[in-house]
């Protein structure tokens, strides 16, 4: 009878499996950033309470992209808050243990936890809080020391030069201390294979400048289920045309924007998992059990009397138990994340200025659907921020400077 | 033994599907959400310990002539790695010091707001369009407050600290001596769960 409750909280657990929202990545694409910000608001309204990290995040970025800084800060914060808790129930674990792993609650892979941080970050920047922003990059990097191959654990190069930069704003001076780190960092990531020159005008000078562009390019990786089980969690990346952006002011080139993240790779580096542990041994449990179960229904078949019925019974408990044992990888991700973010610094004069960015694919070539205009303001003191991403134009309102 | 069985699987699926809690608590009481940095816990403690402090200290009473001392509270700097609403603690920090030293001493409000509608309002009564006169200066400040929120976040493996420790300073504006100081620490721990390892 005692074993009666393996299958049974098998199946309480993959009754509660949740899956990967449906975001309708075809609208962010096209730049339909309303459609995808009221998706990802009815799904936080409606939507399975375990996703909510995932889908306020989908939300608050298009808000960020709309202009609504506010919202998308608030959104942000409330999901970095989930995806930064470390505290988890006990009947939480037990069922993404014994059950469906996407039966917990969405707190997201270090990077994804770091890419919250980099938004909140930008949200306090535009808010006039340089040192929250500041506060924000450092639980960036803390978030993305988590990974599982501690090699990875500090090389968010964007990470320490936002840190350094807004460090700089608050009039402290130990900003040379992250520069040094984001220089070491972006080197790391180069010699393990993320995209990007060694050649980089940012971080060779990364006090320049009163006008800084963040240019997101493309679309970030995949997360799938790879194994004879599902129960390899793998990375893939998506294709887009834009991997690179340049910029003009006032009709004068200001040249070609320098990457400081590689997302695709952040994700990529994650390392092993001590749920991808279980998960392989849920799988061989699942092989060996549906396997013997099959043998011993098949003997009872050739068996008669008591010999045939107790192994009916044993062989369908352990085929029942093989089948209803969930060993697939939790795949569920942030798909709206761009696949590299690239920055541009300039020294410009303050006032009004008109900008231009062009979105390049892999030849360098513009990408002119993806081209944008924008009004901005340089203050006399202080720095002006604008984030773009590589989107059909949307229109939105000038942001306030830092 | 079928009766034992379909209730255990209703209480299970019962348990599995439990509702949701909506319940009033006390902000002084440890929230039940943990997690690193301030909690409503620690603000309550942190601001009404400032104010119990500076109050013992006597740096703020009133002179032998019966004068009020004046300040005004300036920023919270947050050095840490926890993004954190300052005004929620500099507005709750200056309520508690209201409710400590009552009318004995004279908080300023410097807030570019308060400046700028003390100038509108001066205007409107130079101007005749309002009753009054601006017959009082803006006052003057004897001191300044200000505070500064530091942490150390240490993690290796599955283990996480973090130690936040807000300090407190009282700086007068006349001799530019630092005359009062006060702390507050909180350390917290956590062990993450092999779930989201």
């Amino acid at each position: 009878m005692r074993r009666s409750w393996l299958p049974l909280v098998a199946i309480l657990a993959a009754g509660c499996a949740v899956r990967q929202p449906e975001v309708p990545l075809h609208a962010f694409v096209a730049g339909d950033l309303a459609q995808v910000r009221q998706f990802a608001a009815d799904q936080v309204a409606s939507g399975p309470a375990e996703n909510e990290a995932l889908v306020r995040n989908v939300q608050a970025q298009c808000e960020l992209l709309l202009g609504e800084l506010e919202e998308a800060r608030r959104n942000f914060e409330v999901a970095g808050r989930i995806m930064g808790s470390w505290a988890t129930s006990g009947g939480e674990a037990a069922g993404a243990i014994l059950g469906s792993e996407s039966s917990k609650t969405y707190k997201g892979d270090p990077y994804e936890q770091a890419m919250n941080a980099y938004y909140i970050a930008l949200c306090y920047l535009w808010r006039g809080e340089p040192d929250n922003a500041r506060a924000a990059c450092k639980r960036g990097i803390l978030a993305d020391a988590e990974v599982g191959d501690e090699r990875f654990q500090a090389d968010n190069a964007l990470l320490f030069w936002m840190a350094g930069r807004f460090t700089q704003l608050m009039g402290l001076p130990d900003a040379d201390a992250y520069f040094a780190e984001a220089a070491t960092a972006h080197a790391f990531a180069l010699q393990h294979g993320a995209r990007g020159s060694p050649t980089n005008p940012v971080l060779a000078e990364p006090r320049h400048g009163n006008l800084v562009l963040v240019l997101e390019c493309g679309m970030g990786p995949e997360k799938y289920a790879d194994g004879a089980q599902q129960e390899l969690a793998r990375f893939r990346s998506r294709y887009h045309p834009a991997v690179g952006a340049r910029a003009s002011l006032d009709g004068q080139d200001l040249g070609v924007a320098s990457l400081l993240l590689d997302v695709d790779y952040q994700a990529s580096t994650l390392g092993g998992t001590a749920m991808e542990g279980i998960r392989k041994g849920k799988a061989v449990f699942k092989t060996a059990s549906t396997v013997a179960g099959i043998v011993l229904l098949d003997q009872s078949t050739r068996s008669s009397g008591d010999t045939a019925r107790t192994q009916a019974i044993a062989g369908g408990a352990l085929l029942l138990a093989g089948l209803l044992t969930s060993s697939s990888a939790d795949v569920r991700h942030w798909p709206t994340l761009p696949s590299t973010v690239h920055v541009l610094t300039a020294e410009v004069p303050p006032g009004e200025h008109l900008l231009e960015i062009d979105f390049l694919d892999a030849r360098g070539r513009s990408l002119p659907q993806f081209r944008q205009r924008a009004t901005i303001q340089v203050p006399p003191h202080g720095e002006a921020w604008h984030l773009a991403r590589s989107l059909p134009p949307v229109s939105r309102p000038s942001r306030p400077e830092p | 033994m079928t009766i034992r069985f379909a209730a255990t699987t209703l209480v299970c699926f019962l348990a599995a599907c439990a509702g949701t809690r909506d319940t009033r608590v006390d902000p002084d009481a440890p929230d039940t959400i943990t997690g690193t940095g301030l909690q409503s816990q620690d603000i309550r403690s942190m601001v009404t310990g400032m104010a119990a402090k500076l109050k013992a200290d006597g740096i703020l009473n009133p002179g032998r002539d019966g004068e009020r001392a004046s300040f005004f509270i300036t920023e919270l700097r947050n050095d840490s790695s926890d993004v954190i609403d300052r005004q929620l603690i500099l507005r709750d920090l200056r309520t508690e010091l209201f409710d400590a030293f009552g009318r004995q001493i004279r908080i300023l409000d410097r807030s570019p707001e308060a400046s700028d509608l003390v100038d509108a309002e001066r205007r409107m009564k130079e101007r005749g369009q309002v009753s009054g006169t601006n017959d009082r200066k803006v006052a003057g400040s004897d001191f300044v407050l200000k505070g500064v929120i530091a942490s150390r976040d240490r993690q290796a493996g599955k283990l996480k600290s973090s130690y936040i420790n807000v300090t407190f300073e009282l700086t007068d504006l006349v001799s530019q001596e630092l005359v009062w100081t006060g702390r507050y620490e909180m350390k917290t721990e956590s062990e993450k769960s092999v779930i989201n390892r």
